[in-house]
């Protein structure tokens, strides 16, 4: 069935109302299973004879590594081995774009966290115990923590060729610096995240002697670690067989970082020839794995008092760490995601991605995205104030719509664009008139306020990184009728499986509980790129579309043959196959399915789906970064304890075009997941970061959202026919979480009247921004009247 | 070089069972290692996330900072035991019905906490706070939430909400 046929641009109601699986509600693929305990993670998989790793790792954020002492750690009882860069048979490398990252330190300590050794052992005690007994002699070296002033070039350099590792721009129009009538300048300082996936990073690996190697790794892109591997293993990739075990969230934090730990369980099963297997604790894993980039955004923008914008000039410097992993790809969203879902005549955008010795940057939900939202929509709402307009009613000026829809980029958005309608929808949802038509908070410290935030998202990889934008899919017709379909795109939570399930069943016309998704493994399909950029379930699904076009030219004449019709004749739906128009003349697939095995016609299939090749300059930042486009509005209401700084978030109303349903409880899920994980970076998921090292590694230290912090979220599911995936449907991964935080941050600064520029918006931060109107100030300032008086806090701090 | 062991033996998913362990073993390695029970999870090994919450004479604690040996003689049920055979409890049908599990690692744990809340008939709005023990990192616990007070008012949910 191709995805755009007549049928598929029936109303989503309609077909809900047909029973159709497509829209449902029905049960998630993966859920009784999970809920009972039974899905083994990875952690829950042992073998006979499987060792346990551990790494030895460096307590400094740059040094030189002048001895390695590893004796006492392999006189340890049940150690196995105990392994450092000399002992890898391949390349030492794991970056998966850049060669500049080790698995193993040789010389220089780049980052709290570099490996230095790996040990096998018995036990996972026995491991651990090992790997602190390993003695490094390191020689600290000067260290760069802050990114802007790393791209100073006497600043200390991370690597040889300097900090800067790439500069990406936009320039579209004339006029900058431009001219208007009102101006914001500001300096946003934009905190990381850390995913805090509720399972840690874990793998197990199982070698064949030395001729090959089966990885089970909890991770979102078993290809990327299927190429790690093979090259410190010296491997053809043929040889490295990496499964997807279940994965307990990800969030993009397992991306690119599995590989890491994959390449050291792998090393560790060669050398010993036994299966290993690497659970990292969750301290380690917090300090080590990537984070959301933390940024540097500077504004300068302008409008004119007809409430329109006129030019837009943004310089942002993401905090790479030490190692560029994939952070010039976070660069580019960034770069292009500058201004949001808004018509800016004007603008210049300069992102420049630096190198510190601070945290690894990597993949998050939201890709680079979130930040330069954050500070795009705090530089609105002043606007606005500026302008004396309703941030509501100064949006609606500036909006791209159906008429106005050349993007940043100098693309032409594909119709319709939907900012307005979901702006509309969750201001209405949110109450947005009747709130401001409520006269006067309540007066005292408690302070009541609403926030706007907008996103608009490429939904496929960035033009940069076309070349990995494909999906392949395996799709087996089984004799009784049931079908297993195999994806290379993962589930890692955000219900892959459930929506390649329900795309599978609406186009071969069975009921979902008739197919099985496997996970994702190397040998079974082809290279698919990673899970990442919400493009899960619609390239598997275009893949799944494929792959039963072409069963169909198999099923088709068997099913017709039956039928004693043409083939073309045959029809698909509610698990029978019948003939168009003729409700009565219908047999089951099974029986189809049976009558194929029964003459021996290959029952299998294969499909594939990638994206239309597009044209960009990076030069200029000019043409299509990506295919197509999500919009949302994210709407949220705060209650502000202005004495104490404390923030909750009572409501949030969140409006998402997703072009159409596939599996209502899913996509609902993603966006309640997103929204809570959102206000949580957005208020209390500080990464307290000191000379490198995360001083706060643990969930009591590192707060994020409890179900006593989550709000009421509102839906509007916005779906229409436009562009799109599968039957029409668009990623939600990532729009679901990009606006919350900055509809937090509007909010809290509505309510209290002042403006917040860094995030998170911690107690402590709203208290010293609230200055002179802190409800305390007074007596503050009658404390700095007699000079010989001191605050208990500050001499106790002493 | 041989250890040290202890006997502990409990009631364990209704079944009396007797394990010889190490005196220093956590609750949490007992059950996932010891009886092969490996739905209970471990997330964090600090009693911060809730992921390896079990039953321990009917109140739900955080194995990971439970010493086996503490556990001679009481009675622990793990996820595993909730159900009655094929027939899950309340919650979990609810988690199912409701659409609130995704990435299902926190589940096991989530499930345990949620059906000591069933059991004491605490009010919905104490829900959140009596669940705030439990992170999820992917549901927002909005669909958990929903799950709870269906299972709590022993209305058995049919996803619709």
């Amino acid at each position: 069935m191709a995805p755009r046929s007549p049928r598929t641009t029936a109303t989503a109601a309609a077909r809900r109302t047909a029973g159709a699986p497509l829209g449902g509600r029905g049960e998630r693929a993966d859920a009784r299973a999970k809920a009972t305990g039974a899905t083994r993670f990875v952690g829950d998989l042992a073998m006979p004879g499987m060792l346990h790793a551990a790494l030895a790792t460096a307590p400094l954020a740059s040094a030189r590594l002048t001895a390695l002492d590893t004796a006492a750690a392999r006189a340890c009882p049940d150690v196995e081995a105990v392994l450092t860069a000399a002992d890898i048979p391949g390349e030492n490398l794991v970056g998966v774009i850049f060669a500049d990252q080790p698995l193993l330190v040789t010389d220089r300590v780049r980052m709290v966290g570099d490996r230095l050794a790996l040990v096998a052992a018995r036990t996972p005690e026995a491991a651990w115990r090992a790997a602190r007994l390993v003695r490094a002699e390191l020689e600290p070296l000067p260290a760069v923590h802050d990114p802007v002033a790393a791209l100073d070039p006497a600043s200390p350099r991370v690597h040889e060729a300097g900090n800067l590792i790439r500069t990406f721009v936009v320039r579209r129009g004339k006029a900058i610096p431009g001219r208007a009538d009102v101006t914001v300048e500001a300096e946003y300082q934009v905190g990381g995240q850390e995913h805090a996936y509720l399972e840690p990073q874990g793998c197990l690996a199982v070698p064949e002697g030395r001729a090959r190697i089966t990885i089970i790794a909890s991770c979102q892109c078993p290809f990327y670690v299927q190429q790690a591997v093979a090259r410190v293993l010296g491997l053809p990739l043929a040889a490295v067989r990496v499964e997807q075990a279940p994965t307990g969230g990800g969030f993009g934090g397992k991306e690119d970082y599995p590989s890491e730990p994959a390449a050291c369980a792998a090393l560790l099963a060669w050398y010993t020839g036994r299966p290993v297997r690497l659970i990292l604790p969750r301290e380690l894993d917090m300090q080590a794995s990537t984070k959301r980039h933390a940024m540097v955004v500077r504004h300068r923008w302008g409008a004119g008092r007809d409430g329109r914008l006129r030019f837009a000039e943004v310089e942002t410097v993401l905090d790479a760490g030490a190692y560029i992993g994939i952070s010039t790809v976070v660069g580019e969203r960034a770069n292009v995601s500058a201004i949001g879902p808004y018509d800016v005549p004007a603008l210049r955008v300069d992102t420049r991605v630096a190198y510190t010795n601070n945290l690894f940057g990597g993949a998050f939900r939201g890709f680079g995205a979130p930040q330069v939202t954050w500070a795009a929509e705090a530089t609105m709402d002043k606007l606005a104030h500026r302008l004396g307009l309703d941030p509501l009613e100064f949006r609606r000026r500036n909006l791209l719509d159906d008429r106005r829809r050349t993007l940043c980029t100098g693309q032409r958005l594909p119709r319709p664009v939907l900012a307005r309608e979901c702006l509309d929808r969750a201001a209405a949802l949110a109450g947005w008139d009747e709130f401001h038509g409520r006269i006067g908070s309540r007066g005292g410290a408690l302070r009541e306020g609403l926030g706007i935030g907008l996103a608009l998202y490429g939904c496929n990889l960035h033009h940069g990184g076309q070349r990995l934008d494909r999906a392949s899919a395996v799709v087996i017709l089984q004799p009784d009728g049931s079908v297993v379909v195999r994806v290379g795109l993962t589930e890692m939570g955000q219900g892959n499986l459930t929506a390649c399930r329900t795309i599978t069943a609406q186009a071969l016309g069975v009921d979902p509980a008739a197919v099985q998704v496997w996970q994702p493994d190397t040998t079974a399909v082809a290279d698919s790129g990673p899970t990442v950029a919400s493009r899960g379930a619609h390239m598997s699904g275009l893949a799944i579309l494929d792959a039963v076009r072409r069963l169909r030219r198999k099923l088709d004449p068997v099913a017709a043959a039956l039928l004693g019709c043409r083939t073309r004749e045959v029809e698909l739906a509610g698990g029978f196959a019948g003939v168009a128009g003729e409700p009565a003349r219908r047999v089951a697939v099974a029986k189809v399915a049976a009558e194929m095995a029964a003459r021996r016609i290959e029952p299998i299939a294969t499909g594939w789906h990638r994206t239309r090749a597009r044209r960009f300059d990076p030069e200029t930042g000019t043409g299509a970064p990506y295919e197509f486009y999500a919009v949302a509005c994210h709407v949220a209401r705060v209650a502000v304890d202005a004495e104490l700084g404390l923030v909750r978030v009572e409501e949030v109303a969140a409006a998402h075009d997703v072009g159409r349903a596939l599996h209502l409880d899913a996509l609902e899920g993603q966006i309640h997941g997103g929204v809570v994980q959102g206000i949580g970076w957005g208020t209390t998921e500080e990464l307290k970061v000191d000379r490198g090292r995360l001083a706060n590694p643990s969930f009591t230290d590192y707060l994020i959202p409890t179900a006593a912090d989550a709000p009421v979220i509102k839906l509007a599911i916005v779906e229409s026919d436009g562009k799109g995936g599968p039957y029409g449907a668009k990623g939600i991964g990532e729009p679901s979480f990009i606006p919350a935080a900055a509809a937090v941050r509007n909010a809290i600064c509505a309510a209290l009247g002042v403006e917040i520029d860094t995030l998170p918006i911690t107690p402590p931060r709203i208290v010293a921004a609230l200055g002179d109107a802190h409800p305390f100030a007074w007596a503050v300032e009658a404390i700095k009247a007699e000079p010989d008086a001191e605050l208990a806090t500050t001499a106790r701090d002493r | 070089m041989a250890e040290a062991r202890v006997a502990v033996s409990l009631l364990l998913n209704g079944r009396q069972r007797t394990f010889a362990v190490p005196p220093g073993r956590r609750l949490l390695d007992l059950l996932r290692e010891d009886a092969g029970l490996t739905g209970t999870k471990e997330g964090c090994g600090a009693g911060e996330c809730g992921a390896c919450v079990v039953l321990l004479d009917g109140r739900p604690v955080t194995s990971c900072l439970v010493l086996a040996a503490s556990a001679d003689g009481h009675e622990v049920v793990t996820v595993e035991g909730l159900g009655d055979g094929d027939e899950l409890h309340p919650f979990q049908e609810a988690l199912v019905a409701h659409g609130g599990v995704q990435c299902g690692f926190c589940t096991p744990g989530l499930v345990v906490t949620g059906a000591a809340i069933v059991a004491r008939g605490a009010g919905p709005h104490e829900h959140a706070r009596r669940l705030a023990g439990n992170l999820c990192r992917c549901t927002g616990y909005v669909k958990v939430l929903e799950a709870l007070a269906t299972a709590a008012t022993g209305k058995h949910g049919d996803g619709a909400s």
